[in-house]
């Protein structure tokens, strides 16, 4: 304030009152102008995200924290991610607006998505630079989502089933020793591109000729294998259903932690690794696409991606975060370069254009 | 000073409501007052063939894999995937399911109707109606689930079998699971649609048969099971479409390999995102439904779904 | 086994057969919901009704059941006059097509719920009502209205169709023997049909699914999410209440008409 004042003028009394008067003024309309530009506020923003586990770490790791930094609430819908794609893509065909503010979906649904035109272009993101570039969607213009983080469908097992140490091969599967007590996603998700491997062909051979694969499958098919989701796997586990499955990490980490005897490898065939990500639908309200970009953005912090991905136990897209304790060197945990290597990563484009075929020939082996 | 004469209010305002329908449907037309009755039922139905309409339309176009979007052109591709050996085996796996626990549905509740209406105490009949009512009103999913704890591999019944020394038994995520769990979802429908019907066999048939020589089983044979046709029909026509079109038990029980029809939609729709094969599929199942009942209703009449027909 | 003992023998094991499969997945999920423990299993891991008060200090939960009451109230309340008419315009009117009619009044069960379901959303959304509670129970009224017709039919074949005649001989205009005869004898089946459409309403997920959005979701479809990612007791307790609420119903219906009216005949 002094700065306003030289000391060659006479400090006199009145322009020193109009003068800091017209300062204070300045001061207090001065920030309001600078929210002014930020449009305004919904009451509140929803979320899609998976249940359980799952929502409770978006709700710890970046919901909260946004609520605290804009003040808007966030809730969660816990509807399945494939049941929602229908219900946003008729909003979005009939001018409505969409049943959710962001979708924390698959890459591979947020891909068929994206084909379709109703998702928003993130490229704008400010918090986009400093990610690895596995956050980047492969094959699409721009960023109609944003990849968070991977995850590995890796081979889990009980223990007890194996006293000679982890199966080294996924065709232990195939041994009528477990007939019944197999468990795969029940549309061949995370295990197609590794049954091409595991029957005989090489990576070369997707998608082209997933002959191998589908061999590989009809073999299985002899051994019974039982077909779910993830909370499936859960409970069979936790009932003593199944000795082996092949599922995402996540599920077995929490078999885990609620005492259930459950540990897991990556066989010598591989295993698949994908991402999930996060999208923003059209047909918002501009102050609402706005304000959900930003619950994207916030993601996509280191703060929100460790807290997020730890509580996951998953590897985050911005570099550099260290891993949960009880995941140090896990093979479900792949942070160099090394560890990607033994992994299998089908580009998103393929995966969407291939699966309905898939899962096609896939249902035809299983359900026959 | 006499007041003038006035007839009660309830009079007044029937006779001008009685004028009001006069006016807005004259007498003339009476013998369409039926169809007038049931407009606002088949108005509310007509909501769901407004969408089957749409669904249908949508089962004429092939899915483009590069936009995810119905292409424009028309194509019967959707049906010939729909009917392709995998879709084959789903819906014979349905209608045979549907044929099965039909039958083992219909053994089992007619004993349980025929028991609830003939017996003698009030408190028994409330006791079974109670028991059939009560489970009736849960909801598949949460029964299913209680099912696969009694029959789970660590469940109940498995958990005696190893105490008394015996193997345990895989009862869960198959085929017979399924069954199980249909018939007792759609045991109470029977109940209810068959107990009408045998109220209305009065307990001289049977005596006069007994009477006549017959024991029981023929009395039922004979008597009681051809009387109570009306209800037998009406009973197996409901359970008969929900089994075909259920979804929830062949999800939870089957372990991911039995799936029906309405699985196969649920995937269509939702899992492979390719709304041409779900519709082409769903159009599949409401027409090979709506044959069967209406073949049904023509050869036997509605049953206890129906009306007698007191032609007017 | 052809005496009267032998018959008494073989119907009641097939009722015992029968009662203990309808109750068991009843007592399970009751006792299941009463563990101390955090899973799902039977017998529970000792007693608690700690997963009872998780319920209830759930917010989502006590917001989720009153949209439920009331959407199953408007479902009931809109059956109703559609199912009552449509009844009593089979059983004493003159039909042709009857056939026609009564395969086409039991689509609601020949179509499958999803696509039901998904039909009524591209409707209700190309007309924009989507986002409301009241189409919610609108379309649960349309999927359940053979129960309604139903129920009400099974009362109006009871019905002695003298009646309206002696009404008609007394001088009684038409509308006037419906309302004064016809409705109050058919009254019996309209209460228990709006009670039966009112607890299918309260237990439907499938079509709410499409109806409903995270704003004004229903406890049934609340559950249906949950199941789909983890099974913990608090949903063996969301059952419990269930089954209390249909208590409940069951004994209204039996003061309201006495139980006894399923098991009248036509």
């Amino acid at each position: 304030m002094t700065e306003k004042f030289s000391l060659e003028q006479p400090v006199n009394r009145r322009h020193f009152i109009t003068r800091s008067a017209a300062l204070m003024g300045g001061m207090m309309i001065a920030p309001r102008m600078a929210f002014a530009s930020a449009p305004k506020k919904p009451k509140e923003l929803i979320v899609r995200a998976w249940g359980g586990a799952w929502g409770d770490a978006l709700k710890a790791g970046v919901a909260d924290g946004f609520t605290k930094q804009t003040g808007i609430d966030v809730r969660l819908d816990f509807t399945e991610d494939n049941e929602i794609k229908p219900k946003i893509w008729a909003a979005v065909d009939q001018g409505r607006v969409p049943p959710i503010h962001v979708n924390w979906d698959t890459t591979t649904n947020a891909t068929i998505s994206a084909l379709r035109g109703v998702t928003v272009d993130l490229s704008d993101l400010s918090n986009l630079r400093q990610l690895l570039p596995l956050a980047k969607p492969v094959g699409l213009e721009g960023y109609p989502l944003v990849n968070t983080y991977a995850y590995v469908y890796v081979c889990a097992y009980r223990p007890q089933a194996f006293p000679d140490g982890p199966p080294q091969s996924w065709t232990v599967m195939l041994d009528p020793k477990f007939k019944g007590r197999i468990a795969l996603y029940d549309d061949g998700i995370g295990f197609n591109p590794v049954a091409v491997i595991a029957g005989g062909g090489t990576f070369a051979d997707i998608p082209d000729n997933m002959e191998p694969g589908y061999a590989f499958y009809r073999k299985l098919k002899a051994n019974n294998p039982l077909l779910g989701e993830d909370a499936d796997f859960t409970n069979w586990f936790q009932n003593g259903e199944i000795d082996i499955a092949c599922t995402i990490s996540v599920n077995a980490r929490a078999a885990k932690q609620n005492g259930i005897d459950v540990a897991w490898t990556v066989p010598k065939e591989g295993c698949k690794v994908d991402t999930d990500g996060l999208w923003v639908p059209k047909g918002l309200p501009e102050n609402e696409t706005y304000w959900a970009k930003q619950f994207v953005n916030h993601a996509l912090t280191r703060d929100a991606q460790q807290k997020w991905c730890s509580l996951l136990g998953l590897p985050p897209v911005y570099p550099g975060i260290a891993p949960p304790p009880d995941l140090v060197n896990d093979v479900s945990y792949p942070t160099q370069a090394a560890d990607f290597d033994k992994l299998l990563r089908v580009p998103s484009k393929a995966l969407v254009e291939n699966q309905p075929k898939w899962f096609a020939k896939f249902n035809e082996i299983f359900q026959g | 000073m006499k007041h003038s004469f006035r007839y009660p209010l309830a009079w007044r305002l029937l006779d001008w409501a009685e004028a009001a329908a006069a006016a807005i449907w004259p007498r003339r037309w009476a013998s369409l007052t039926g169809y007038l009755l049931l407009m606002p039922a088949m108005l509310l139905v007509f909501v769901l063939v407004i969408g089957l309409i749409y669904i249908g339309e949508n089962s004429l176009h092939e899915l483009d894999i590069y936009t995810y979007r119905l292409k424009e052109a028309f194509s019967l591709i959707n049906y010939r995937a729909a009917t392709s050996a995998t879709y084959q085996t789903i819906i014979g796996r349905s209608l045979g399911a549907s044929a099965i626990v039909t039958a083992i549905t219909m053994v089992l509740a007619f004993p349980y109707a025929y028991v609830m209406v003939r017996a003698a105490s009030a408190w028994t009949r409330k006791l079974l109606l109670i028991a059939l009512f009560l489970p009736f009103f849960i909801g598949q999913v949460v029964r299913a689930y209680g099912w696969l704890i009694v029959l789970g591999k660590q469940g109940l019944l498995n958990s005696i079998l190893t105490d008394l020394g015996l193997p345990a038994i895989k009862l869960i995520y198959n085929y017979p699971a399924v069954i199980l769990g249909l018939v007792q979802y759609m045991l109470p429908f029977a109940v209810l649609l068959l107990a009408p019907a045998i109220t209305a066999i009065g307990e001289e048939a049977e005596l006069a048969s007994e009477s006549l020589g017959a024991n029981w089983i023929q009395t039922f044979r004979h008597v009681v099971i051809p009387m109570a046709r009306p209800g037998l029909i009406g009973a197996s026509v409901v359970v008969f479409t929900l089994t075909l079109t259920d979804f929830a038990m062949p999800e939870i029980l089957g372990g991911g390999t039995t799936d029906f029809i309405a699985n196969a939609i649920y995937d269509g729709f939702f899992q492979i995102s390719n709304p041409g094969l779900g519709a082409a599929l769903s159009m599949i199942l409401v027409t090979i439904g709506s044959i069967l009942v209406t073949i049904i209703f023509y050869l036997a009449g509605t049953g206890t779904l129906g009306f007698s027909g007191r032609r007017p | 086994m052809t005496g009267a003992r032998g018959k008494s023998m073989v119907l009641w094991s097939v009722v015992i057969f029968n009662l203990i499969t309808l109750s068991l997945p009843t007592v399970i999920i009751l006792g299941a919901s009463l563990t101390s423990g955090d899973i799902v299993e039977f017998p529970p891991a000792g007693l608690s009704l700690k997963w009872y008060g998780k319920l209830w200090l759930l917010d989502n939960f006590k917001d989720a059941f009153w949209r439920t009451a009331y959407v199953s109230v408007i479902c009931a309340l809109i059956s109703i006059p559609a199912g009552t008419l449509a009844a009593i315009a089979l059983a004493r009117f003159r039909i042709r097509f009857r056939t026609t009619v009564q395969v086409y009044l039991l689509l609601p069960f020949t179509i499958p719920l999803v696509v039901s379901g998904l039909g009524m959303m591209m409707i209700f959304g190309e007309i924009r009502i989507l986002g409301q509670l009241w189409p919610v129970g609108l379309g649960l009224c349309i999927i359940n209205l053979p129960f309604m017709i139903w129920a009400v039919s099974a009362t109006v074949n009871a019905l002695d169709d003298e009646l309206e005649n002696a009404a008609a001989n007394c001088g009684a205009p038409p509308l006037q023997a419906f309302l004064t005869v016809t409705l109050p004898a058919v009254m019996p089946g309209v209460i228990t049909g709006a009670l039966l459409m009112f607890i299918l309403a309260f237990n439907e997920f499938l079509v709410s699914l499409f109806l409903t959005d995270a704003r004004i979701v229903t406890l049934p479809v609340s559950i249906y999410n949950s199941i789909r990612s983890v099974i913990t007791p608090d949903l063996a307790a969301v059952s419990v209440v269930y089954i209390i609420v249909a208590g409940v119903a069951v004994f209204a219906l039996d003061k309201l008409v006495g139980l006894e009216l399923f098991l009248k005949s036509k």
